[in-house]
């Protein structure tokens, strides 16, 4: 029972992180139609960012912000640069455009930077736990769980309450009906991307302060656990994204944690599979959309 | 197997020893005359035998893969495993599980037992990707397809009883095992030909057909699940091959030898020199080993590389090592943004070659004639009874039915919204039924998959045109003849060049289709249609957006297509004068019920249905 307790608490933490990848994922699906496999690009570009910041003497506080402004930055310039030059394309395009540009910013900090990791210090209170009853709780999940639940309730308040986010989720629904009924589809996918950026720059803080280092590939993890959660929660819905997050953050600790010893260390190759097969019995993911075409 | 032995087997074959001795010459100018590394031109032999592979799953169905390194992965172990000398693999994996350690093939066994391996998880793997409802380009497909290489990867790194896990792997002995070239070779001839053969095959024109339109070629009778299911096991056993031959070149495999890098090389090579085409495929080899060397030395020597004498400081900021990897980023990025299709899109030396004989030989300067009317070979009577159709909780169809017989055209009208199109998709399994029942003969077609109700003689049209948009107009008539020449035997076989001369589409039958202009557009579907020898034609709104000179003209196509093939005909209309002109009977349907049927002047006399038309309530 304790062990069950503990699995929900640093599933809750490990699916925060993953639930605000996903809902960056699941936005720009939403506006574009587009699997973005450069989504981990946001992590890659901060990391460098808060390496910097840090090893000119920055403190934390300061980085935090500006992780947050470099994920924007970021995630608006590789629409602008890119994936606006390949709107309506077919799924094949977009896929191997986003993948394209993973593929650029890997090779940019390969090229400029060095291959090898990149250490920075992390904040000292990352590892501090305390105990409730014989539960032992990272203060770090604590915070990841809060902010994740902040940050979610203000992206639907956002969602449900702005002219933004009603064009948003009018071209989530029908971007063509959206864009008949005056949306202007240059902002609303500019918009898209920031809060995709933005959703991505809070978990970056968090993937940092844990990680404490980054490499020209850091962005493949966190990429596929998105992606991977906004499609077990059903691509096209942001709910789902969410709850595709938590889903895969509490599959991987319960299994991390009940697996024989022998096969432990296989946990990424069981999720994988078991995503694998999720797809094959329910290909539209835990919460589908309707996406009945005309004929 | 092939349609056309000279087209299919004969020029393809002659086409393939072209592309090899191209490729091959490439190479060894190379390293002959440019003093070039060997072992450069080694590895894209290897690497070409590997893009072969990806390209007749990925060209042919049109689905992207990120997995084809995973099935590398899987044959480069069991390759290894089977190969390598009982002596040496005690070193690595003394106590590999199932005996393996004691396992000793040669290599040629060993390779063919990898792609026994390999055809069995490709196999597994396809059952996956038809279940996921694998089509070109769906996402979910895409997905499984790199879960798979994340899968191998974890697995063989984890697992170090079978694979030596991520530090050692299992090695032949230091500085490869390949002695001779002869192998590599064979198996580059090899994919070229299984490539291109395939592409001409039956199986891979289908396969096309469903790349570019998956619905209609389900209305064709198409099967895109089993199309899929062939294109996958052929393209892995190629990549297996290819995967083989890569361990016993390097003489060793590591879990990151087939992972996210030679995924990336391969899938560049693959679409920069355009992903449709076995010529291309190769092109892209040869540009991006080419680019990738040149990257690589010119960030090692800047100018220098040329003797140029060049002064290169200002571009200090580009010639840095790791070079080549920029290069390959650019190239995958420059050419998904500019050019998609790649180099060559779908251009191939055969079909070229193929054209140019045909020129030659002054084969198409004669017009064929166009065939004789073949009458009906049976009478059987399309029935639909009592046909429903909920959406939610609108009511599209409400107990429709129809009756209609080989020598009828029979026409459906109604206003918006009266569930004809529905009704349509309901008689061709697009729609399952909530109940009621469809039967052609007296077989029972309710619930049926598409494919087999196309088979079974029921073909339609579409009302927002599918054409094969990317293959030729000829190609798109061919399809439905492919499938006829199995499925529908007892018919006389369609005659493809005379449908094309009989829809006045013989002018532009190398065209492709998505080049057409509308009315043209309309004439090849309805060709394409009648090229199944269906026993029913079913036409969705064939004059929708017509002219009314076009839509007259549209009453003799249909009639003339349908006697060529005997066809009975349903067809959906809203133009009258067409309607009129064309039908013998009319069925009138308003909110998914019957109100009407009778003579074309009858139903339109029927207070019924005037008061639908005219929205009044009791016949105006």
């Amino acid at each position: 029972m304790v062990e069950l307790l503990q699995n929900l608490v640093d599933g809750l933490g490990r699916g925060s992180i993953y639930a605000l990848l996903a809902l960056g994922v699941a936005v720009v699906f939403g506006v574009m139609h587009l699997l973005n496999f450069a989504h981990g690009e946001m992590i890659t570009v901060s990391g460098y960012a808060t390496f910097w910041a840090l090893d000119a003497g920055w403190s934390w506080y300061l980085t935090v912000p500006l992780i947050l402004v470099v994920a924007v930055l970021t995630s608006l310039v590789i629409e602008r640069v890119a994936f606006s030059r390949v709107r309506g394309a077919d799924q094949f395009t977009l896929l191997l455009t986003s993948f394209g540009v993973h593929f650029v910013v890997f090779a940019i900090f390969l090229l400029y930077v060095s291959a090898s990791v990149k250490t920075f210090p992390r904040p000292g209170w990352v590892t501090n736990t305390y105990a409730v009853g014989s539960l032992r709780i990272e203060v770090f999940d604590t915070v990841v769980i809060a902010v994740t639940l902040l940050t979610l309730v203000g992206t639907s308040m956002v969602l449900q309450r702005t002219t933004f986010g009603l064009s948003l989720r009018a071209a989530a629904a029908d971007f063509d009906t959206a864009r008949l009924m005056g949306i202007r589809s240059d902002s609303v996918i500019r918009g898209a991307f920031a809060l995709s950026g933005l959703l991505a720059g809070i978990a970056s803080v968090f993937w940092l302060m844990r990680a404490g280092s980054t490499v020209p590939s850091a962005g493949i993890d966190p990429m596929l656990k998105g992606v991977l959660a906004a499609l077990i929660g059903g691509l096209g819905s942001l709910r789902g994204a969410v709850l595709g997050g938590f889903a895969l953050g509490m599959a991987e600790v319960v299994l991390r944690s009940r697996l024989p010893d022998s096969v432990a260390s296989l946990t990424e190759g069981v999720v994988f599979l078991l995503i694998a097969l999720l797809f094959i019995f329910r290909p539209q993911g835990l919460v589908s959309v309707d996406h009945a075409e005309r004929v | 197997m092939f349609p056309d032995l000279r087209r299919d087997v004969f020029v393809p074959v002659a086409a393939g020893l072209v592309l090899f001795g191209l490729f091959v010459g490439a190479g060894l100018f190379y390293q002959g005359a440019l003093g070039g590394q060997e072992r450069l031109v080694t590895f894209a032999l290897i690497d070409a035998v590997l893009v072969l592979g990806l390209q007749v799953y990925v060209g042919n169905t049109g689905i992207l893969s990120f997995g084809h390194m995973g099935f590398g992965a899987v044959a480069g172990y069991a390759f290894a495993l089977m190969a390598i000398d009982p002596v040496e693999k005690a070193k690595r994996v003394s106590d590999a599980p199932f005996g393996l350690t004691d396992v000793h093939l040669g290599p040629w066994v060993g390779l063919a037992v990898a792609v026994a391996v390999v055809l069995v998880v490709g196999a597994v793997v396809g059952i996956g990707l038809a279940r996921s409802g694998a089509e070109s380009g769906a996402v979910s497909a895409t997905v499984i397809t790199l879960a798979l290489l994340f899968v191998t990867h974890e697995v063989a790194r984890n697992w170090p009883d079978l694979t030596g896990g991520d530090r050692a792997g299992l090695s032949f002995r230091i500085g490869g095992a390949l002695d001779s070239r002869t192998p590599l070779y064979l198996a580059l001839l090899g994919s070229i030909l299984v490539a291109l053969l395939y592409a001409r095959s039956r199986g891979g024109r289908m396969a096309q057909a469903a790349r570019e339109d998956d619905l209609a070629a389900r209305a064709m009778g198409v099967n895109p699940l089993v199309q899929q299911m062939v294109a996958l096991l052929v393209s892995v056993s190629v990549v297996s091959v290819g995967a083989g031959l890569r361990v016993y070149e390097k003489g060793s495999i590591l879990p990151s030898d087939f992972f996210f890098n030679l995924t990336l090389v391969t899938l560049v090579m693959l679409i920069v020199g355009g992903r449709r085409s076995v010529t291309g495929a190769l092109l892209g080899v040869a540009v991006i080993t080419a680019g990738r060397e040149l990257a690589r030395r010119m960030g090692q020597d800047g100018f220098e590389l040329f003797g140029l004498g060049l002064d290169d400081a200002p571009l200090d900021w580009i010639f840095r090592e790791n070079l080549k990897t920029v290069f390959l980023g650019v190239a995958m990025l420059g050419f998904m943004v500019w050019r998609p299709d790649g180099l060559l899109d779908d251009w191939d030396l055969d079909r070229w070659l193929h054209a140019r004989l045909q020129r030659w030989r002054g084969r198409d300067a004669a017009v064929p004639a166009v065939p004789g009317v073949v009458s009906p070979d049976d009478d059987d009577v399309l029935v639909v009874e009592a046909a429903t159709v909920a959406f939610g909780g609108f009511r599209a169809l409400d107990g429709a039915g129809l009756e209609v017989g080989r020598h009828e055209v029979l026409g459906v009208i109604g206003p918006n919204g009266a569930g004809k199109t529905t009704l349509l998709n309901v008689v061709t399994g697009l729609v399952g039924a909530d109940s009621g029942r469809v039967a052609l003969g007296g077989t029972d077609l309710s619930g049926a998959p598409s494919h087999r109700i196309a088979r079974s003689g029921l073909v339609r049209t579409f009302q927002n045109l599918r054409l094969f948009g990317s293959l030729t107009v000829r190609e798109n008539v061919e399809v439905s003849a492919l499938v006829a020449s199995s499925s529908r035997r007892h018919r006389p076989p369609p005659d493809v060049d005379g449908l094309l001369v009989a829809a006045g589409l013989w002018d532009v039958r190398f065209r492709r289709a998505r080049e057409l202009d509308y009315g043209t557009s309309r004439r090849l579907e309805l060709a394409r249609a009648a090229a199944m020898s269906p026993s029913f034609l079913l036409l969705d709104e064939p004059t929708s957006g017509m002219s009314d000179a076009e839509s007259e003209a549209m009453v003799d196509q249909v009639r003339r297509m349908a006697g060529l093939v005997g066809a009975g005909v349903v067809v959906i209309d809203h133009d009258l004068n067409f309607i009129t002109g064309i039908c013998d009977r009319v069925t009138c349907l308003d909110a998914g019920q019957v109100i009407a049927t009778g003579t074309p002047d009858e139903v339109q006399a029927h207070p019924a249905v005037r008061a639908a038309y005219l929205g009044t309530s009791g016949g105006g």
